[in-house]
This record gives C-alpha cells, structure tokens and sequence, in this order.
C-alpha cells in the first residue's frame, strides 16, 4: 500500500516513465518495500511485494540503509552481468527513496535522470507536507540541499529581476560564479552569463503561465572556467508560486553526447573522404578503359584512310554533347563518347582491296562494306557490360535509318537504339564537312541542309532538330579536333592525351 | 563602450570555433572537436577610435543532427556565416542560415567567410561563384584559422558595419 496519495504516485508514475531506463523504489528505515515503479526489469533487480524486505536481495543498499545522510550517490553499479546503473538514495523522514538509472546505452539519460529526480523528491517532500500545510511549505530554502551534490544551483527569481540564491552552492559555482558565494539574495545570473540573459525570455514564459507542469531546458552551453571549458544547462520552472531557474553542471552526460555527437559527424566526414576516393578511383578506371578502347578502335583502323583517328574522337565528343543535352547523366553521357569511337569496329573484317578503294565501291563490294555494323555486333556481343553493350547497339545501329530503309536490320523509329540513331547523325555530319580522299568538305550551313532533307526519313528527327540547336558547338568541335591524325599509334596516344585533358574534375 | 551579440553560423566543421579561438585566443588546435550547443566568448577591440565589445555565440554546426535553435539567434546584432571553401555544399547551409537569422531578427550585417584558405588548391566552392556573391553585395572574406590569414580583417570588416549608422 503506497504511503502516498494516489494522485502523487500517479504523477510520480508519469514522471519516471517517461524514461524505460529508469525505476525507483520507495523502502522503509527497516528495508521494506512501500512502492516500486519504472522499468524494475530492466535494472536487472527482482519484483518485490509491497512490505516484503529488499535488503537480502538488494545488496548494493549494504552499508547505505538505513541512511545516516539525506542523500547518497553511488555511481555505475553493476550487480554481476546485470546492467549499470547509477543510483539515487533519498532520505525522507520515514522512508528512503531509491532511484535507478540505467547507464548501459544511452548517457543522455544521465541529465534527464536528475531532473526526473528532482522532480520526484519534490513530488514527495510536497506529499509529506501536505497534512500539516503551512507557509513553510512554499519556502523553498529547505528543499534544496540535495542540489549541491548534483552540481546544480537552484535559484528564485525575484520581483526585481534578480535572483535569490537557495542555499547551499557547491565549489564548482563557487568558482565558476563567484559572486554567487557573496551573496544570496540579488544575483543577476544575466549579467554572468549571457546565455541566461537570452534564456530568461524562454523561462519568463514558462513562469508566468504558473503552470507546475511545464519545465523548459535551455540546451547545452559552454562557459570557460580557469582556462578549463565547463558545460552548463539551465532548466526554468514554476514551482508552488515561486519562480525557480537551475543552472546545472552537465560535465560527464555534456562530454558523452559530444562524443557521439562527434562520432557521427566524423563519419559523416569520413564517408565523404572515401566517395570522393571512390569517384577519383572510377575516373581512374573510365580512363584505362577509354584509352584502351580507343587505341584498340585506332589499331583496327590503322586500314582507313588519314582522317580516321580525329573522325572517331570527333564522334565521341558530338555524341556526348547530344547525351548532354538530352539529360543523360554524367556516367551514361560520358559512356557513349567512349563506345561512339567504336562504331566501325566491323571494318577490322572488310577487305583491303574494298575498304581502300578510292572510287566508289561495285554493288557487290558494298553488300561486303554493308557487312561492317554485324562484323562489330558480333565483336562486342554478349558482353555483360554497359559499355560494351552501348557500344554493340552502335555498331549495328549506326546504319539503321529512321524509315526502316537501313541496314543491316531495316529497323525503324524508336526500335533503333538511341545511341545508335544519335552516332548515325553525328556520323554523316563529320563525314559531309570533312574533306576525304574521295571528296572535298561541305561548308557546315549546306550539311546541315542536306542532312535536313533526311529528317524523319533517315535520321530521328527529334535528335536531328536537337544536333541542329547545337550547331555552334558541334562546328567548334569539328574544327577543334580536326587535324588529320594518320594511322600511327603514337599520335594516337595524343588523341587520348587531349581526351584527357577534356575531363573536369580528374 | 558598445557591446554586439554576433552569431557564428555554418555547417558542421566549417571552423567557427577555429575561427573564435584564432580572434579571440590567437590560437588554433588542429584537432577537430564539434561543438555541442553553443560557446559564448568575448573580444574587445578598438576601430575608428571606438571601443567594441563582441559577444560571440559559437553555435553548433548545422547538419542532419543538429538544428540551430531560433532562440540562440535572438538579440543578434550581427552574424558571421561561415562555410568551407573545401566543401562547397557547406556554401548552401550558409543561405538557409542567414535566412534564419534574418527570420529571427530582422536584416543585420552579416559577413561570409570562406575557410581554410590554406587548402586553397582543394576548394570546390570556385572563385566565379564567390564573384557572383561579391557582385549580389555579400561582404565575402577568404580565411585560414589555421594561418590566421583575414581573420581578424574578416571580425574588424563586421565591427565597421555594425558601427554604422542605421539608415
């Protein structure tokens, strides 16, 4: 049976659940258990009945029941593998209170823990008065001893805007706020600490509701002290008309949740190191895979004619400028300026006599050029990589014309891949413009007419308006790279030097 | 003697708190300890003849974890907002900030300054960019805490504004 009204257990009740890592008993002198309340379980101790002994069980009480001081403190005790827990003993006239908190995880807790219990032995020292109600009840003075062992300083505000000082203030006030030590009664906390100053807005909301509810926490702050930086929180309420504001020493929980508070933001730091690292390492990896590619797609053309090296650089950088503008992101944007070059791969099967013909080819020789989209398809089949894959789709699309008139598959509209209808535009443009041994260059203006005449019939025409918008910078492109490279190696190394020099970021 | 409130604001590890230590202490710790809450000191300083005091208000970096409470803003007489110029996303917590402390009291000087200045070779926040701000009005100065390089021009640049008249 609880020694108490019911209304103050049930605010008891509400104040330490609000925390499933706390619990608290309430014993008499002899050990007997009066109330219980909390998360028992979770201290790891037994549920007891009400008036059965604790002592026996519970044996960390050893040495502290019954109590010679009003309040003791024992710090993270741990009864075998149970949990840690830190544990408030209160004197009460005839009872003892026993506060458990539990310091096994979350170390906010420690703060929150207090004011619970705080709150808990005002709760109770209010109980205890109230069958012989007298004004020595709203007298704070005596009710708040227990505060200098928990390095909190509990002040009154007065009428005037200072504040009185309930006795006593502990060493570490003492020599944080001096002042506090001279006098009792008209301190201006304010005036010490800025950060009260601005608090005060807050709290004076709080006490002029006068509502005993209500309680408000500044947050953390951080004042210097010798040298040393000290953590301080202020907490206002409103407490049987008194207007009440702590200033409390956060010390070991401020220090924990930094930590954590630093562990997760050096994470956060640390992931961005290694995607930064890991963006670096994947444009390391383009590049090798770029400049094979494009060495191999030199070698295999090392056949044709002069203009081929910058003709297959050219159509990298037009197809990407078109991916660009077309919304691609950057990886996909910068997969096709790798696979465009690699659009005649097929060639590598075609004859010398026919590839290096000059004039122009018979029917019968360019059925056999006509061969050079499924020569490459077949090359770069059955590759699970995208790079690959997109590259396959050009070789054997890059002929395919919007009409289904094409070849080597008569496919039609959207059933040509995209990359493979952008690269045919790109294609016939550098071609037209570009003078080659078997025809002079086209000015970029009648290009553009001519390959408008194809619209809708051999290219997409909504890429081929999209490639016209971009006109400038496709001429600034044909005439940047323009320089006939031949068939050496070597120069071709250049090529993909300059393509390098062309990627941001590396 | 006239005595300003001023805000340091940025996203976590920026170095506001580098920053104060360099101006107020002239020292600097290399390593990074993120403040909890907010850190009060205090600098004196002469300009024009006139004696200043400011009261800055180190706050707690803003990230996912942490939101600056409106409340600390308060009673600002000013803000220094602060990014990393080796983080250029941190540039982008820089507006919300001003604008949250322009929500709380009202349009006061504030200054931009772009840290670690001495890591200039790896800034994503590019030159153009902070150009473009110049160009918008923004008072942007290019610190080092770490070399104490336009630190305290950077402090002395909001003093002059603080100390002019209101128009």
């Amino acid at each position: 049976m609880s020694a108490y009204p019911e209304t103050v257990v049930d605010k008891i009740l509400q104040v330490t659940l609000q925390s499933n890592k706390f619990a608290y008993l309430a014993i008499d002198e002899k050990g007997r258990l009066v109330s219980q309340g909390g998360e028992i379980a979770a201290t790891g101790l037994p549920q007891w009945e009400p008036g059965q002994s604790i002592l026996d069980e519970a044996l960390f009480l050893s040495g502290y029941v019954p109590m010679s001081r009003d309040y003791e403190f024992i710090a993270a005790f741990q009864a075998g593998n149970g949990p840690i827990v830190d544990i408030h003993l209160f004197r009460d006239q005839e009872q003892i209170w026993i506060i458990l908190v539990d310091k096994t995880s979350d170390m906010e807790w420690e703060s929150a823990a207090r004011q619970n219990a705080n709150e808990l032995r005002l709760l109770q020292q209010q109980t205890q008065r109230q069958p012989v109600a007298s004004d020595q009840d709203t007298d704070p003075h005596t009710q708040f001893d227990f505060f200098e062992s928990l390095n909190m300083m509990a002040l009154r505000a007065n009428d005037d805007g200072s504040f009185e000082r309930l006795e006593p203030v502990s060493d570490r006030f003492k020599r944080l706020y001096p002042e506090s030590a001279e006098s009792a009664r008209a301190l201006y906390p304010q005036q010490k600490f800025p950060f009260v100053e601005n608090f005060l807005v807050d709290a004076t909301e709080v006490w002029e509701a006068g509502d005993s509810e209500r309680r408000i926490r500044s947050g953390p702050w951080v004042e210097t002290d010798g040298g040393c930086e000290v953590a301080l929180e202020a907490i206002a309420l409103y407490w049987k008309g008194n207007r009440l504001l702590f200033l409390e020493v956060l010390d070991e929980s401020y220090r924990l949740n930094q930590s954590f508070l630093q562990m997760g933001r050096e994470g956060v730091l640390l992931n961005r190191v290694l995607e930064d690292e890991v963006r670096k390492q994947t444009r390391e990896i383009r590049a090798r895979e770029e400049e094979i590619a494009l060495r191999l797609v030199c070698a295999a053309d090392s056949r044709d004619d002069g203009e081929t090296g910058s003709h297959i650089r050219r159509l990298g950088l037009y197809s990407e400028l078109i991916a660009q503008h077309l919304g691609w992101n950057d990886a996909d944007a910068e997969e096709i300026r790798i696979a465009a070059p690699m659009h005649d791969i097929g060639k590598i099967g075609i004859p010398d006599h026919i590839l290096k013909k000059p004039g122009q080819l018979t029917e019968s020789e360019f059925e056999i050029m006509k061969l050079h989209p499924e020569i490459g398809g077949r090359i770069l089949s059955n590759s699970k990589t995208p790079l690959v894959q997109m590259a396959r789709d050009i070789c054997l699309g890059h002929h395919e014309k919007w009409d289904g008139s094409g070849y080597p598959h008569a496919l039609a509209g959207e059933k040509i891949p995209i990359s493979a209808r952008i690269v045919a535009i790109v294609d016939v443009f550098d071609a037209l413009i570009h003078k080659r041994v078997y025809k002079d260059e086209m000015p970029v203006d009648k290009a553009v007419a001519l390959m408008l005449e194809g619209r809708g019939s051999h290219f997409d025409p909504d890429l081929l308006d999209l490639f016209i918008r971009l006109k400038e910078q496709m001429t600034e492109i044909a005439f940047d790279y323009s320089n006939p490279i031949g068939d050496d190696l070597s120069k071709a190394a250049s090529i993909i030097d300059d393509i390098h020099l062309l990627r941001p970021g590396d | 003697m006239s005595k300003f409130k001023v805000c340091m604001l940025g996203a976590f590890a920026v170095g506001k708190t580098s920053l104060v230590q360099r101006y107020v202490h002239s020292i600097f710790s290399e390593r990074y300890q993120t403040t909890l809450g907010v850190k009060i000191d205090k600098k004196n300083l002469q300009l024009d003849g006139r004696s200043i005091e400011f009261i800055l208000w180190d706050l707690a970096g803003e990230d996912d974890f942490i939101n600056v409470r409106s409340s600390y803003l308060r009673g600002s007489a000013g803000g220094v907002l602060v990014a990393d110029g080796t983080r250029a996303e941190t540039l982008d917590i820089v507006f919300e900030l001003r604008d949250k402390l322009y929500h709380e009291v009202g349009e006061v000087p504030v200054i931009l300054i772009v840290n670690k200045s001495d890591l200039s070779d790896n800034w994503t926040i590019d030159s153009q960019r902070l150009q473009a701000l110049r160009d918008a009005g923004w008072q942007v100065i290019e610190t080092s805490a770490r070399d104490s390089s336009n630190v305290d021009q950077a402090f002395e640049t909001l003093a002059g504004q603080l100390l002019q008249p209101v128009s």
